[in-house]
């Protein structure tokens, strides 16, 4: 791209195309020219990745300007998303008209303002000309007075793969077929769902397996298998072998890397995070490419050299000057009647006002509609309530969207204090569970786990406990022993076919029963013991990180924790701290419906520690030093908030004192009622054949549990805003469920150092969910993963489109869509609200100038609420 | 039950007829934008009566008959309840599954056509009928894989098997036509009654049945014919499962019906040798592959393969079993695909002395039982290959079962899991046997020479697995490997980096 291009193009020592550079210097190129995609990690750990996180220097509307030109990618809302949004009420005309206004005012042309708008306002209609008036005769007469006209001065093309310019004697273009080969050498490479046979020379990684094998490769043709034969042993050679005989100037190898990279961005992306995450597959990006090229070169070798082809942007003059027939009110007689200059400048015009800048002005006035509807709620004067008020229990919270409305239903039921907070509590853990291998990063994707905490249980019950667990896993690696063995798989459906047959006509027509009977047979049988937390340090040379805190990282843990929920006096006399997890079944994309501020798995585990933390007698002493007087009878547990399902469920409760026993059997005697009305709230939104559901809480499970459900939840669908500030700002409206909410008190952050950290944490995580959403919503083919339906899971890590694709990496299309026609998220960019003076926000800007860049480019929008309840955008 | 023994045959013929025509124009019904979305609860309880009238059918079926062109024997009744029921547990899956999608009332109107068509085609007694039944029944899975039709790739797959759907389909036209001129009979129990079939030359014979051997192969993805199959994954998943259970394995039961034809020479040899080779290939792919749909789709390929060996060695009800529970295996799987990604979990694997012992006493165990199982009736063809099949799965699953267990409760576990399969497993068996124990077959042994070629094969296929697994960095196992890959892949021409469909037909609106 040429923007990315022109930041990095200082790095590039200019030398002559001819020469042979250093490694070193086609790493930086890889490097640089990898900004275009982001590392994409397997679906198990499905955590919100931002597609354009390496673009934010860089404004949303020159990246979307730029994804259009080059791949053709549409990244602002179509128009009957928009149109539809309207319907709905969502956006406000006045703010299209003050959009058009702006730009207006901002640009000079010389057509008559008042022509000019006329013309506006039609087009911002978002319909389409008419056909026939574009195939009319006429018009290309007209049109045809301005052939070769230059509206646009080109800015420097973007170099396509070469083999996007060919096409075999099928008419296949040859870049189709390259792709065909890498995503096979990928998932090939990459599999980690242990296939029967694996790749051969799969150890010596993925290039020097490639070259090793692509001999034998019958899916090439002879002559080309031979001229693979002597190609270079060493990746970087290779790519500059290949990038030189394809005649590419030095000049433009990023672009070209670039163009590459973007072809197929989840394979690259996934091969980009494989990198990253051990030292012997370091250069693995570097190793993609070189693949990639050399197969390239082989596939366009007949067709090479290529005459220079000059990509020029296409500029429909009769569609322009149809516009102005269809927008601009004029009559064929008026268009002759104007000058050729006058006809230039409406040519010009027309051009400008072009489909995309009218997208874009509406996306803005559906944001601003949303602002100022947002804004309405929270700056209402609120009746003064009572801010000393005695709870009977705290409960905190993630800052996930779908807290809210149960936060709402459970703050209407009694006096609990609700509190948000990033869910997985600051704690930069790593989570391994009673008897398992393999330990889970237990926070966002952006940070590292300091520290290891292991489920433990008394040996003996351990003992028989794996024992238990290993002879049900028994079944599964029997079943794959015998789906792998010749023989033995032609009498596997016979032996296991009853038993399936059984389970697959109880999970059709008894959805709930066969799904609940299913698991509390594993769960009878399994019987996993009370476990306790490895939550001392423990620390030897082998381990990556140590297992445990020492006693002051205890202390620091759970001050961070509590100054972050702004909990550091009046404290109740129950603490709950409540992380959540979803429940679904057969269903792919499980991990996006968890916790994503752990990595994408359930919360729970975080919120047992740090209340355990909490209870801890040294630590409350150590806290009480710093100011913060922890009650004695005030006891913290850990629970866990289904979100499928909306109930709380207990994880950690230790012994509790009376004052505390009595707030437990409070928030037990009204649950049934929160999880019904949060239950009713959130069903009416699910696409269902009931307009009234009579029983909420077990419809919610029939979600939950039916194999068939291709919905099982909204998820985060439909964020919109990031609210930091107190719950008082928020607590008498409803946010829908549409709002991160994480607690905050400028008074307590004096230096403001809290603030940022909220930002750079939490900040980055809703950012990135709420473009994730957005992308999967307006490219669902590009950023989404299309129809879950015809998704196949591939090499364990991903899915895949049909019978095969790009990695897909974003949410599919019926996390964001009701239907195939009707979108149920809406696309806009997250509006972040900071409750705080604007000393604050100016600080927070100048201190943060990753955070500056995101706001002023467009990638979030932010607000302020100050002392006095006034509204400011910034 | 005295009620039901006095229905006679024609009047639950009436009755089944009745219900399946019901259920068809509910399917109508429900194209109509009108009828709401609903509707679709009522329609799976319509769907579910002829079904229960099958299973009367089933149990009240004491000689085989024909009535009009209809040919009634508890074979047809229990394929008809076997459609039947896919065909509804596939709808119950949609319900759900395909909510929001396009074409979602399409999808109800067609399964339900093309099951009760492929259930009316184990019904017919007269050619005509079937081979119209069979073309039918071809016509509306060729329009399932289309119905998706905006995505190029999906357009592609269809072209791919409306081709070779019909040269199975002609293929059947022509020996029926063929069998009837010779026979002089289009009602298939007259056709193949010992007297017709006398009439029949040598080249007649022959003729017809390759003709029927390439009809049948085609929609069992047998090699070479299997690119249908493998480029074919392109379709919703209820499609598939409806695909790998309920159409692939036509081709057991159309050889079953025409046992007494299909009398072991040439025909019968080409069918072994084509379908020993595909369940190498097929299992092949398998192994290969790491797609979960891609996997399953191999499996097919090579368990289709089984059965076809089956019918072949003339053991046509154990191929009748294996082709209704393989259905029932997998549509099972492909309605679980969305369960393929799992955190994985590699349990330490203690590969001790002990468990070393075990291990060798299970593979005793295991050629013990084969070979008493095979000495049982040593010169079927078919059980030398039971036999075989036998000792395997027994060695693999006790290694895994009980080898590898750990403690006493492990290998408890294992051994009482080994036996509760294997009990079931014989259940299933003789209560197939005897509802079947009336079926018309005439299985004739093919000469032992072939069995062993056969054998051979699966052999070498079991030693070139065995050796690759030592010589993993030998050329000949990669050229293998990429050949096993290649089978695998669906062409270039049906593959697409993006599903792009998406953004031309339901995003963007408007103007462009």
């Amino acid at each position: 791209m040429s923007g990315t291009s022109v930041l990095t193009k200082d790095n590039v020592k200019k030398k002559d195309t001819t020469t042979n550079f250093q490694e070193s210097d086609i790493n930086v190129l890889i490097d640089s020219a990898s900004r275009v995609i982001a590392p994409l990690w397997p679906l198990s750990t499905f955590a919100a990745r931002n597609p354009w996180m390496g673009l934010e220097k860089q404004s949303f509307e020159e990246v979307a300007g730029w994804l259009k030109d080059t791949r053709g990618i549409d990244i602002y809302p179509s128009a009957s998303m928009i149109l539809s949004a309207k319907r709905k009420g969502e956006i406000d005309q006045d703010f299209v008209k003050m959009g058009l206004e702006r730009w207006l005012d901002s640009h000079s042309f010389n057509v008559p303002r008042e022509k000019a708008e006329q013309f506006c306002h039609a087009a911002l209609k978002l319909e389409a000309l008419p056909s026939n008036l574009l195939s009319s005769s006429e018009l290309e007469k007209l049109a045809d007075e301005f052939r070769g006209l230059n509206l646009d001065s080109i800015d420097n093309p973007s170099i396509q793969p070469i083999s996007s310019r060919i096409e075999n004697q099928d008419g296949e273009k040859l870049v189709n077929i390259l792709d065909h080969h890498v995503i096979k050498w990928s998932k090939l490479y990459l599999d980690e769902s242990q296939a029967g046979w694996t790749m051969p020379k799969r150890e010596e990684g993925f290039y020097r397996a490639w070259q090793r094998l692509i001999q034998y490769d019958p899916a090439l043709s002879k002559k080309q298998r031979k001229s693979l034969k002597d190609w270079p042993q060493e990746p970087h050679m290779a790519l500059e072998k290949a990038l030189s005989e394809l005649n590419i100037p030095e000049s433009e190898i990023q672009n070209y890397l670039e163009g590459h990279l973007l072809s197929l961005p989840g394979w690259a992306g996934m091969m980009l995070w494989r990198s990253q995450q051990s030292s012997h597959e370091h250069a693995l990006l570097t190793e993609y490419l070189a693949v990639r090229i050399s197969m390239e070169l082989v596939l366009v070798k007949p067709n090479l050299p290529l005459t220079k082809q000059q990509s020029e942007k296409k500029v429909s003059i009769p569609s322009l000057i149809a516009s102005w027939f269809q927008w601009g009110n004029l009559s064929i007689e008026e268009w002759k009647q104007l000058s050729s200059a006058e006809q230039n400048e409406y040519l010009s015009f027309a051009y400008s006002f072009d489909d995309k800048l009218r997208r874009k002005i509406w996306l803005e006035a559906w944001e601003q509609t949303h602002a100022d509807q947002l804004s309405q709620k929270l700056t209402t004067k609120k009746r003064k309530t009572d801010s000393e008020k005695s709870n009977l229990a705290q409960l905190a919270f993630c800052i996930d969207v779908r807290s809210e409305p149960f936060r709402r239903q459970l703050e209407k039921e009694g006096p609990f204090e609700t509190i948000g907070i990033a869910g997985f509590f600051g704690l930069q853990i790593a989570t391994n569970e009673l008897g398992s291998n393999h330990s889970h990063p237990s926070l966002p994707v952006i940070l590292k786990p300091k520290h290891k905490i292991k489920e433990t249980a008394d040996e003996k019950e351990f003992n028989s406990y794996l024992e238990r667990k290993q002879a049900v896993t028994s079944l599964g690696t029997t079943f794959k022993a015998m789906k792998q063995n010749t023989l033995a798989s032609l009498l596997l459906p016979e032996l296991s076919g009853p038993w399936l047959t059984l389970q697959m006509v109880g999970r059709s027509f008894v959805p709930r029963s066969a799904n609940r009977f299913i698991r509390n047979l594993r769960q009878s049988w399994l019987q996993k013991p009370n476990t306790n937390l490895s939550l001392n340090h423990e620390h030897n040379k082998e381990m990556e990180i140590p297992i445990g805190f020492t006693e002051e990282e205890k202390v620091n843990y759970a001050h961070q924790a509590l100054k972050m929920m702004g909990l550091i006096e009046n404290f109740a006399p129950l603490v709950v701290i409540c992380g959540h997890g979803s429940q679904s079944i057969n269903n792919p994309y499980a991990a996006a419906l968890e916790c994503g501020a752990c990595g994408g798995a359930a919360g729970g585990f975080n919120a047992r520690v740090l209340a355990t933390l909490c209870n801890l007698p040294e630590v409350r002493e150590k806290l009480s030093f710093e100011g913060i007087e922890i009650p004695r009878d005030t006891v913290f547990v850990a629970a866990e908030h289904k979100t499928t399902v909306d109930e709380l469920h207990w994880i950690y409760v230790p012994e509790l004192s009376e004052a505390a026993q009595k707030a437990f059997d409070r928030i037990e005697a009204v649950m049934p009622k929160v999880s019904d009305n949060a239950n009713k709230e959130r069903l009416a939104q699910l696409p269902s054949f009931q307009s009234k559901v009579k029983n909420p809480t077990f419809e919610a499970h029939r979600f939950a549990e039916d194999w068939s459900e291709i919905r099982p939840e909204w998820g985060l669908a439909r964020n919109a805003a990031f609210i930091i500030g107190q719950r008082e700002l928020t607590e008498d409206f409803d946010l829908e469920g549409r709002a991160f909410l994480h607690n905050y008190d400028w008074q307590q952050d004096r230096s403001g150092e809290l603030l940022g950290n909220i930002i750079a944490g939490p900040g980055t995580v809703t950012q990135w969910i709420n473009l994730q959403y957005y992308a999967s919503t307006v490219a669902s083919h590009y950023y989404g993963s299309g129809n879950k339906a015809t998704q196949t899971v591939t090499s364990g890590l991903g899915v895949m489109q049909g019978n095969a694709s790009d990695l897909l990496s974003g949410l599919p299309l019926q996390s964001v869509m009701e239907s195939d026609s009707e979108a149920y998220h809406s696309p806009l960019r997250l509006l972040i609200v900071i409750q705080a003076p604007s000393e604050y926000i100016e600080k927070l800007l100048n201190n943060n100038p990753a955070f500056l860049d995101k706001v002023q480019n467009g990638w979030v929008r932010l607000a302020s609420v100050d002392t006095d309840g006034v509204w400011i955008n910034w | 039950m005295s009620v039901l023994v006095s229905l006679s045959t024609s009047s639950l013929l009436i009755l089944f007829f009745t219900l399946l025509i019901a259920s068809g124009i509910s399917g109508l019904l429900f194209l109509h934008p009108r009828v709401p979305l609903r509707y679709v609860r009522i329609h799976i309880g319509i769907l579910a009566l002829p079904l229960l009238v099958s299973l009367l059918g089933l149990f009240n079926t004491s000689a085989n008959e024909n009535v009009g062109p209809w040919y009634l024997d508890s074979l047809a009744w229990l394929m008809v309840f076997f459609v039947l029921a896919i065909g509804l547990i596939i709808q119950r899956f949609s319900v759900r599954y395909l909510m929001g999608d396009r074409s979602y009332r399409k999808y109800f109107t067609l399964f339900t056509f093309t099951t009760g068509i492929a259930s009316i085609l184990w019904l017919s007694g007269d050619m005509r009928l079937l081979v119209i039944a069979w073309g039918v029944t071809f016509a509306g899975l060729y329009v399932l894989i289309k119905l998706n039709s905006g995505w190029k790739v999906a357009s592609e797959a269809a072209k791919v098997s409306g081709r070779l759907f019909t040269i199975s389909w002609l293929s059947l036209v022509f020996a029926m036509i063929w069998l009837s001129q010779a026979t002089g009979y289009w009602q298939l129990s007259l056709a193949l009654a010992n007297d017709s079939l006398a009439q029949l030359g040598a080249w007649d014979r022959t003729g017809i049945n390759l003709l029927i051997v390439l009809a049948v192969i085609i929609p069992a993805a047998q090699w070479p014919f299997q690119r249908w199959l493998m480029e074919s994954a392109v379709v919703p998943t209820p499609v598939s499962a409806f695909m790998h259970a309920g159409l692939v394995n036509a081709g057991g039961i159309m050889l079953t019906r025409f046992s007494p034809l299909f009398t072991g020479e040439i025909a019968s040899i080409v069918l072994l040798v084509i379908a020993s080779i595909s369940v190498l290939i097929g299992s092949g792919i398998s192994l290969v592959q790491v797609d979960y749909k891609r996997q399953l789709i191999g499996s097919t390929m090579g368990q289709m393969g089984f059965m076809l060996i089956q019918c072949a060695l003339g053991a046509y009800i154990a191929a009748i079993i294996h082709l209704i529970l393989h259905g029932l295996f997998k549509a099972t799987l492909f309605l679980q695909a969305g369960s393929a990604v799992r955190r994985y979990e590699l349990s330490p694997r203690v590969t001790n002395r002990s468990s070393q012992l075990w291990i060798m006493a299970g593979r005793a165990l295991a050629l013990f039982t084969g070979v008493t199982y095979w000495i049982m009736a040593p010169l079927e063809g078919y059980q030398l290959i039971s036999a075989l099949i036998l000792v395997w799965s027994l060695s693999v699953a006790w290694t895994q079962l009980v080898a590898f267990s750990q403690g006493i409760i492990g290998k408890i576990v294992g051994l009482s899991f080994l036996g509760g399969a294997a009990v079931v497993y014989f259940m299933m068996h003789s209560l197939f046997y005897e509802w079947l124990s009336t079926t018309v077959y005439q299985s004739v042994q093919p000469p032992i020479s072939v069995v062993i070629v056969v054998v051979c094969l699966l052999l070498v296929g079991i030693a070139v697995g065995a050796w690759v697994s030592r010589n993993r960095s030998s050329s000949a196992y990669a050229v293998l490997y990429l050949w096993l890959v290649r089978f695998g892949e669906a062409k270039p021409k049906s593959v697409e980096s993006h599903p792009n469909y998406l953004n031309n037909i339901y995003l963007k609106g408007g103007n462009q």
